[in-house]
């Protein structure tokens, strides 16, 4: 089994997070490492108030969609996903890292997201922290 | 019986598996755990788990509505 995995994570959809928040907080428990490198539109899913919505819903139901999704889930077990993340991100084993070339071009600040993302990094940054790693494009 | 109960019934992928890996985080070596969840998915998800976690599923028991784990904690 893979002991290390880094995401790429460029869409800012409600599946693309669900993906995130599934893996990531599994990975967790499994004592599996995994970045996830947020750069283009995934790094709104890094803002605290972005709220994502889902990209497969028809056009005017898209953030509809969201909110359905998000209430699903709740009754599935999963009431603060946010809260699943961060503490997948204290234990060690989930690390979200922004694009800082991409935040620039995008303008989102650093200001504007969850306080347990990591300092932004760059493609060389990305790359070297997964030598040892997967890489795989959500 | 079981030292620790927990009942996950009604909770989806990926929760039984996190709340899982939660109370045996608490719990002391030979310790037991029975997990009773209702979510299909658990049948194959608790023993990529427990294999991994290197700790030991006892007993399975699936009555076609609930399936039933007896972990053991290494």
């Amino acid at each position: 089994m893979a002991e290390d995995i880094s995401f790429i994570v460029s869409d800012r959809s409600f599946e693309k997070f669900g993906m995130m928040l599934i893996l990531g907080t599994t990975g967790d428990a499994m004592d599996v490492k995994m970045n996830f490198f947020f750069t283009f539109w995934g790094l709104h899913l890094l803002r605290r108030k972005f709220k994502p919505k889902a990209a497969g819903m028809p056009f005017p139901m898209k953030g509809m969609g969201g909110k359905i999704f998000s209430k699903r889930l709740k009754k599935f077990g999963m009431e603060d996903p946010w809260g699943l993340i961060k503490e997948a991100v204290e234990n060690g084993n989930m690390k979200l890292y922004p694009c800082q070339m991409t935040m620039d071009l995008m303008k989102i600040k650093r200001e504007e997201m969850w306080d347990f993302v990591e300092d932004p990094i760059g493609a060389a940054g990305f790359l070297e922290l997964s030598a040892n790693s997967k890489i795989v494009s959500l | 019986m079981a030292d620790l109960t927990l009942n996950a019934i009604g909770k989806k992928c990926p929760m039984p598996i996190l709340l899982t890996k939660k109370e045996l985080k608490k719990m002391t070596p030979g310790q037991t755990l029975e997990l009773i969840v209702d979510d299909k998915g658990a049948l194959k998800d608790v023993p990529a788990l427990i294999h991994k976690t290197g700790d030991t599923i006892l007993e399975t028991k699936d009555n076609g509505e609930r399936i039933t784990f007896m972990i053991q904690k290494a």
